[in-house]
């Protein structure tokens, strides 16, 4: 077994809880995206999975071990934390040899992370003459080195040009695909909506969410059918007759339908006879489902409040 | 974990640092050069003096190089605080003891032969200046004070890698270790007497003597030395395992 197992976890800094008694279980298999505000406890959490700080209380193990206990761990954990990490005087292709010879990573695997990750060309250079994205691409390499069944990303597309954020879109997928465990944290919400499978979203170090991420977007978000015909008043009669809460928009002469699907009233407008121009539905987002979640958990709040979406607004 | 591993990771570490490496090399170059320039000018006129000690003075030069020595100690553990460099070596090397043992066991065993190399280069290159001056290998506490000044240098090596694990800046240490070396030592030495016999570079440089004078002789010297060395290396164990990283 290769879960992530985070028990009760909590870690106080001084008098700051960063994790309060958190519990959730990372599954192999998907993409699990780890979402919260700046300051949630995510790369706390992290660091208290890889061992390097000390839970003040609770426990978190990789596949049932506590992470110090393994023996080789990079064959075990990948884990990307911080893109600065590489030493600026080596070169990237030193970095890997020391992190692939403490572990007894053959030297071919640096090769081939390197080529993974795009960076066998420039793997001479001197870490100091690259850039953030570049250092990013090192970090993802360093991660896959032990070819691990864990992998724990840390803002992974951080820097990284839309090029680098397909290639690591695709190779987070494809992990999972190949049946790892893989917790990405991100801020980036549309970002994390194309990758992740399952979401953890924590908030002042606690856990808002855990569930799948289409299942997440529907409890947070009603769904809405956005409408358009050419008999209004027909329209609105019937929709106001059928209990449906609709707003037309004067500009595009759009109707907004909240809280309802398309497969109703669909229907509704079919056997009404209600000649239509236009009818889809507008899924909920995940930045929408977030902000609807953690909008009481969002410890830096800017004030006047954040801004609503539109949809929201014309209600 | 395999200890053998670890210690080609940390030697691998060691090797692609420029400035480490470069820091380590200088231990020979400085040493070796300061020498040569001293002894193939001043070295005749200062053999002539009344008060002259040919086995202490042939490692006049270490004071320079052991500057290096600290500097190469210091680097060496320093280029693990830099950015989160320590989060992925102990991600690759969870078990801290280890990795902090094998670092600190490359940079002894380095600091070591470079500095065996250095006391014995130093001391027949200033020699070959001094003519009818000169003294041998086979004069007493020679070959005793070429094994003494390497011990020396690596033990210094190894005080600067300890407080760095400690302070986690190398800049720290090497502005705490070089003026105390270069000045508090030496003045202090002076006016306090006895205790400052026990301070880590001079009790070290005892050895050096043909007939150390003082509370420590030759070796003993060397073991306060070394004493300070472990205290130092203890404190960054235990300042490492305690620490969140």
């Amino acid at each position: 077994m290769t879960r992530i197992d985070v028990h009760e976890l909590t870690k106080e800094y001084g008098g700051t809880r960063a994790v309060d008694r958190l519990s959730f279980t990372v599954e192999p298999g998907r993409v699990t995206g780890f979402l919260g505000p700046n300051g949630a406890g995510k790369s706390t959490t992290m660091r208290l999975v890889l061992g390097l700080d000390r839970p003040t209380s609770g426990t978190a193990t990789v596949g049932g071990r506590a992470y110090a206990s393994l023996d080789q761990p990079l064959r075990r954990v990948g884990a990307l934390l911080d893109p600065q990490a590489a030493h600026g005087s080596r070169t990237a292709r030193n970095h890997l040899r020391a992190l692939a010879a403490s572990n007894r990573i053959a030297a071919t695997r640096v090769e081939a992370v390197l080529d993974e990750a795009g960076l066998s060309a420039v793997a001479g250079r001197r870490v100091r003459t690259y850039s953030l994205g570049m250092r990013q691409r090192l970090g993802i390499a360093a991660a896959l080195l032990g070819d691990p069944e864990v992998l724990m990303l840390d803002e992974p597309s951080n820097g990284l040009d839309p090029e680098g954020i397909i290639w690591i879109r695709e190779l987070m997928r494809r992990l999972a695909r190949e049946g790892r465990t893989v917790l990405v944290s991100s801020h980036l919400m549309n970002e994390t909506a194309s990758f992740a499978d399952h979401l953890v979203v924590l908030g002042r170090g606690r856990l808002l969410a855990d569930t799948p991420m289409r299942e997440f977007i529907d409890t947070q978000v009603r769904p809405r059918v956005r409408i358009r015909t050419t008999d209004d008043a027909a329209l609105g009669a019937l929709l106001d007759g059928h209990g449906h809460r609709a707003v037309r928009d004067a500009d595009s002469g759009r109707w907004t339908v909240t809280d309802a699907r398309v497969a109703d009233i669909g229907k509704l407008t079919a056997r009404a006879g209600v000649p239509i121009l236009e009818l889809a539905a507008e899924e909920g987002t995940l930045e929408e489902a977030y902000l609807a979640l953690t909008a009481d958990a969002t410890e830096y709040t800017a004030r006047p409040a954040r801004t609503t979406t539109g949809q929201e607004a014309s209600r | 974990m395999n200890a053998t591993a670890v210690l080609h990771s940390e030697w691998i570490k060691l090797k692609s640092l420029r400035g480490t490496a470069g820091s380590l090399l200088a231990v020979l170059l400085v040493t070796v050069g300061i020498t040569a320039l001293a002894f193939a000018t001043i070295g005749r006129s200062e053999a002539d003096n009344a008060g002259a000690e040919p086995v202490y003075d042939a490692f006049y030069a270490l004071n320079f190089g052991q500057i290096a020595a600290i500097t190469f100690g210091a680097t060496a553990v320093s280029s693990e605080y830099v950015g989160g460099a320590l989060r992925v070596s102990l991600a690759a090397v969870p078990r801290r003891g280890l990795l902090y043992a094998a670092k600190a066991a490359v940079v002894g065993a380095l600091a070591l032969v470079v500095g065996v190399a250095t006391s014995f280069t130093a001391f027949l290159v200033g020699q070959s200046f001094l003519g009818p001056y000169a003294i041998g290998l086979d004069r007493p506490g020679a070959v005793r004070a070429c094994l003494g000044a390497g011990i020396y240098l690596a033990l210094m090596a190894l005080l600067a890698a300890g407080l760095t694990t400690v302070l986690r800046s190398g800049v720290a240490v090497l502005s705490i270790l070089i003026p105390f070396i270069l000045i508090v030592s030496f003045v202090v030495g002076d006016v306090a007497g006895g205790a400052a016999d026990f301070l880590p570079d001079r009790a070290g440089q005892q050895i050096l003597h043909e007939h150390p004078a003082g509370t420590l002789g030759a070796w003993s010297g060397l073991a306060v030395c070394a004493a300070w060395a472990a205290a130092a290396l203890l404190a960054g164990w235990w300042s490492l395992r305690r620490r969140d990283a």
